[in-house]
């Protein structure tokens, strides 16, 4: 025998190489499929929502009170604007804030768990109880408590909410997080001279990323809901900015005469959270499947 | 029930040199059936096609074996037999499983958990993940039997120590070996036609191993049922199987009686298998006539033979279609097409000898003195240290290999942990040379980061050990063509590789920047017998070219005897017999080497039992730890702690055993 053995004969390729992503994509359930569709469907209405608005969601447009029709799809509010080109202005805001808002907490939250997971110790226990009082009070009230205090505007309300966002993913990253450190290939860069930035963020981060972005997509739902909520109790964007949790409040008086001012904002909030929450689960799904 | 004490008898050790005369095959009614057997598994998205016509016949009272390389199928084969393919596979079967008269494939499904539940028994690999974490051990085997005298019973029967108080025990509350006897005890409770045990001792150490391997066929034998055993070692299979069954790539490659396979195989690839073997009779001074290259991809055949890529005998014509499996004798079949011209029989096969290595007796790689390493353990408020190092000496040369041996607990891990400053030694002198030593791990695949790729992985180790940047590409190519690797690896990620590949790029990481100290964590346990012959002469390869002190632990003796120079015998957390490999294992001296060394399949002379499971570090034995379990055992054994002392005037060879201060041990050496 040869003092260098080939293991392999030349030719032989390794089994999946390159053809994961596609392997992954089709093996996925069509229902996953269409999730991810329509959550790339939504992110492009909200990102494109206000150019592909027929009217300007701010002035009348049309008679007042109109049902849908083939000149207004969703009809017209009171004073005449077009529902359509509200909502889709409205998708625009809450989508974004929303993204905005979990972005802000991945952040914050992330970088407590990072911290406290790593350090371990007295650090890990302090900031876990610090973690855990924060998690122990309802967000929802705090950010009314907050919004009320600084003043009701769309960007208060955004700044409330994150505040309170991040003590989930700071448990979740945590928890992920000291699971890593102990893993063999921890000690393995360790040994081969990784220094301790390099081993946090190329031999750790990556690892919390699956559970992260899971736990995200399936918490944008959440965060619609709530969004809306406080703009329907009046915290959110004043009135008339089109948003679409204050729209169902104020056109909740004409629910029995013109139904679609309050329902279709309210339909576009359902479409939203749906959306979130089944691409969450598609995701979650993919993630799992590795 | 009539089953003898679990721990009497236990007759003489068989090994491969002579394989078991066994019974006689008792010609009675078949109990398990496969005829034109095809699996298919759906992963990925992708269907495999990972069993293809597979025949087989098990009769009653007989021991078989399936025998194989991962990837061979040979589990999937075993759990079609037991009707358990994994539905999340979507399996889809053609052809014909009988087991006990009923049929496996097309059964009514309550049908099917009426026979595995009364005629059928099984054993896993690893039994913790078998028994329910939240039940004791008498709430599973009540689902057996109906009283506690019969559960009593039984443990007995399986050789349980204290039956009556492990009833209460739960399952992590024992150790391995006890565990695989519950397991062993639910599978025979019923009497069942026929046991199904997939690899149930590879994840126990040697002296357990043995003592599950006669526990199983005694019982077999007096329950009247047939046995299966399914395993990827043609030593484990030879000691106790009448008959084998190789398989590969998801096909049939040989069917024999097991003294006749291993005596004269037919087919080049249970050839290879035994040769790339390796027992304590091997010859450590030249390579291991390794297997090259990895089990086929079940889902993806070559056309023709699946063994022909990797057979050194194949011809053009081995790959035009896959040969059928032919009779040569009454009771033999195989699959090669040139059976007839080959001569398979076991020889002397040509390997270039090793060169020496070069030891330096002047410069020190390693020196530990009175080594101790504790962990702090119980609650926060009653804190106490528990030493699981006491007092290690060792010293490595450059260029010296030393096996740490011994049972899992003893101590081997922590020790080359506190050599690479893992842990912190908590009294004792401990001198490491410079640069760092690097380490080789078990479980390759953990230890090295998903996601990163191979050229990132051994990148960093350049980095840090101070290769310019532009010279680094050119070093990754060249480790990996060093460890035997094709150039593609430095693309991939460690999931896109096999066992051997990861161990081998672990290898390359550590020497890419080359130490003047290796330490190798059992790096071959994990992998299949032929795989792990080709890491093994790796390592051996390298460390002469490098001239590195290497420090291998293992469990297993005869890789110890393969590479290393000198053997270290753990027990406890300290090293209680040293020398020079050749010596400690053909020639052991302390009792506890001697009774890990007779426990080895295949090994000469009397057996020596270390009875009962190793204490607890937490709760050591007074005096010298092994005399709970010394055959040899005095009564100063129990208050005095042994001093190293010379064995027969040898400066080189070290006993940590009273017998050998007044030099009454019967001394082999």
């Amino acid at each position: 025998m040869a003092a260098v053995e080939p293991i392999l004969r030349p030719g032989f390729r390794p089994r999946r190489r390159g053809r994961r992503g596609y392997v992954r994509l089709r093996a996925m359930p069509i229902g996953d499929r269409l999730a991810l569709g329509a959550l790339a469907l939504v992110t492009l209405l909200a990102l494109l929502g206000p150019t592909l608005a027929p009217h300007d969601p701010l002035s009348a447009a049309g008679p007042a009170n109109h049902p849908p029709s083939f000149t207004y799809p969703l009809g017209t509010d009171e004073v005449g604007r077009d529902m359509f080109s509200r909502v889709l202005t409205g998708l625009q805001s809450t989508w974004l804030a929303a993204f905005g808002v979990i972005a802000a907490g991945v952040l914050i939250g992330g970088g407590i768990g990072v911290i406290a997971g790593t350090l371990g110790g007295w650090a890990d226990s302090v900031l876990m109880r610090v973690t855990d009082v924060f998690l122990a009070l309802p967000p929802s009230i705090l950010a009314i408590a907050v919004v009320t205090a600084i003043g009701p505007s769309l960007f208060h309300t955004l700044l409330a909410v994150a505040i309170f966002w991040w003590p989930y993913y700071a448990r979740l990253v945590r928890a992920e997080t000291r699971s890593l450190v102990v893993r063999p290939h921890m000690v393995a860069a360790r040994l081969s001279g990784a220094g301790w930035w390099r081993r946090l963020f190329r031999h750790l981060l990556p690892g919390t990323f699956p559970t992260v972005i899971v736990a995200a997509s399936l918490d944008i739902s959440n965060l619609i809901l709530l969004l809306a909520a406080l703009s329907f109790l009046g915290l959110g964007a004043q009135a008339p900015a089109p948003e679409l949790g204050s729209m169902t409040a104020a056109g909740l008086s004409s629910l029995l005469t013109s139904w679609w001012i309050p329902v279709m904002p309210a339909l576009a909030i359902f479409v939203l959270s749906l959306v979130g929450n089944l691409s969450g689960d598609a995701i979650r799904d993919m993630v799992e499947r590795g | 029930m009539s089953v003898a004490d679990g721990h009497d008898g236990g007759g003489g050790t068989v090994g491969l040199a002579e394989p078991s005369p066994g019974r006689p095959a008792e010609r009675g009614d078949v109990v398990a059936e496969a005829k034109g057997l095809d699996v298919f598994l759906t992963r990925d998205g992708r269907e495999g096609h990972v069993l293809r016509g597979i025949d087989l016949e098990i009769r009653a009272g007989e021991i078989v074996s399936l025998v194989g390389e991962s990837g061979s199928g040979k589990t999937m084969l075993a759990m079609s037999l037991l009707g358990l393919l994994p539905a999340s596979a979507s399996p889809r079967v053609e052809g014909k499983v009988n087991v006990a008269g009923v049929d496996m494939i097309g059964g009514d499904p309550a049908r099917l958990e009426d026979v595995r539940r009364r005629r059928l028994g099984a054993v896993f690999q690893d039994p913790m993940s078998s028994l329910d974490p939240t039940m004791r051990v008498r709430g599973h085997l009540r689902e057996v039997v109906d009283n506690d005298g019969d559960a009593i019973e039984l443990l007995r029967a399986v050789g349980v120590p204290d039956p009556r108080r492990r009833l209460r025990a739960f399952p992590h509350e024992l150790s391995g070996g006890l565990r695989q006897r519950v397991m062993i005890a639910l599978a025979i409770a019923g009497e069942p036609s026929l046991i199904v045990a997939d690899e149930p001792t590879t994840a126990l150490d040697v002296t357990v191993q043995a003592q599950i391997l006669d526990l199983l066929t005694r019982l077999c034998a007096e329950v009247g049922s047939s046995l299966l055993l399914v395993t990827h070692d043609l030593g484990v299979a030879s000691q106790i199987a009448q008959r084998a069954i190789v398989l590969y790539g998801g096909r049939i490659a040989e069917e024999a009686p097991i003294d006749q396979l291993v005596r004269a195989p037919r087919h080049p690839y249970p050839a290879a298998l035994l040769r790339s073997r390796l027992d304590i009779e091997t010859d450590p001074s030249r390579p291991l006539p390794s297997l090259d290259g990895d089990p086929p991809n079940p889902g993806d055949l070559p056309p023709g033979c699946p063994f022909a890529p990797r057979c050194e005998f194949a011809r053009p014509d081995c790959e035009l279609a896959p040969p059928p499996l032919r009779p040569s004798a009454p009771d033999r079949s195989d699959a090669c097409i040139r059976r007839d011209e080959l001569d398979l029989r076991p020889a002397e096969v040509e390997v270039e000898p090793w060169t020496p290595p070069l030891v330096d007796r002047d410069h020190a790689a390693l020196r530990a003195d009175d080594l101790h390493v504790s962990v702090a353990t119980g609650t926060l408020w009653r804190k106490h240290r528990v030493d699981i190092l006491k007092g290690v000496d060792l010293r490595l040369d450059a260029g010296e290999c030393v096996a740490l041996v011994g049972e899992s607990g003893s101590g081997k891990t922590t020790l080359i942990n506190a050599v690479a400053h893992l842990v912190p030694a908590s009294e004792g002198n401990l001198e490491v040379d410079d640069p760092a030593p690097q380490m080789v791990f078990q479980d390759a695949g953990a230890s090295l980061t998903p996601w990163m790729s191979i050229r990132e992985l051994i990148g960093e180790r350049l980095r840090a050990g101070g290769v310019p940047r532009r010279e680094r590409a050119e070093r990754v190519a060249e480790v990996i063509a060093e460890v035997g690797l094709p150039p593609w690896v430095a693309a991939a990620k460690p999931s896109q590789l096999s066992g051997g590949q990861r161990q081998r790029v672990a290898i390359a990481r550590a020497i890419a920047v080359p130490p003047r100290l290796l330490l190798c964590d059992e790096p071959t346990s994990a992998l299949d017998v032929s795989v792990a012959a080709g890491i093994l002469n790796l390592l051996g390869r390298l460390r002469r070219r490098l001239k590195l002190a290497v420090v291998f632990v293992t469990h297993d003796i005869a890789v110890a005897r393969m590479v290393a120079d000198r053997v270290a015998v753990m027990y406890l957390g300290r090293i209680v017999e040293c020398g020079p490999a050749g010596r400690v294992i053909d020639a052991p001296v302390h009792p506890y080497t001697r009774a890990l060394i007779s426990a080895i399949p295949g090994s000469r002379g009397e057996r020596i039992r270390a009875d009962g499971p190793a204490p607890s570090l937490f709760d050591p034995p007074s005096g010298c730890a092994f005399h709970p379990r010394c055959p040899q055992a005095r009564e100063g054994c129990a208050v005095r702690t042994p001093a190293d002392q010379p064995e027969s005037g040898s400066q080189q060879h070290w006993i940590d055993c009273v017998l050998a201060e007044d030099g009454s041990h019967d001394g082999r050496g």
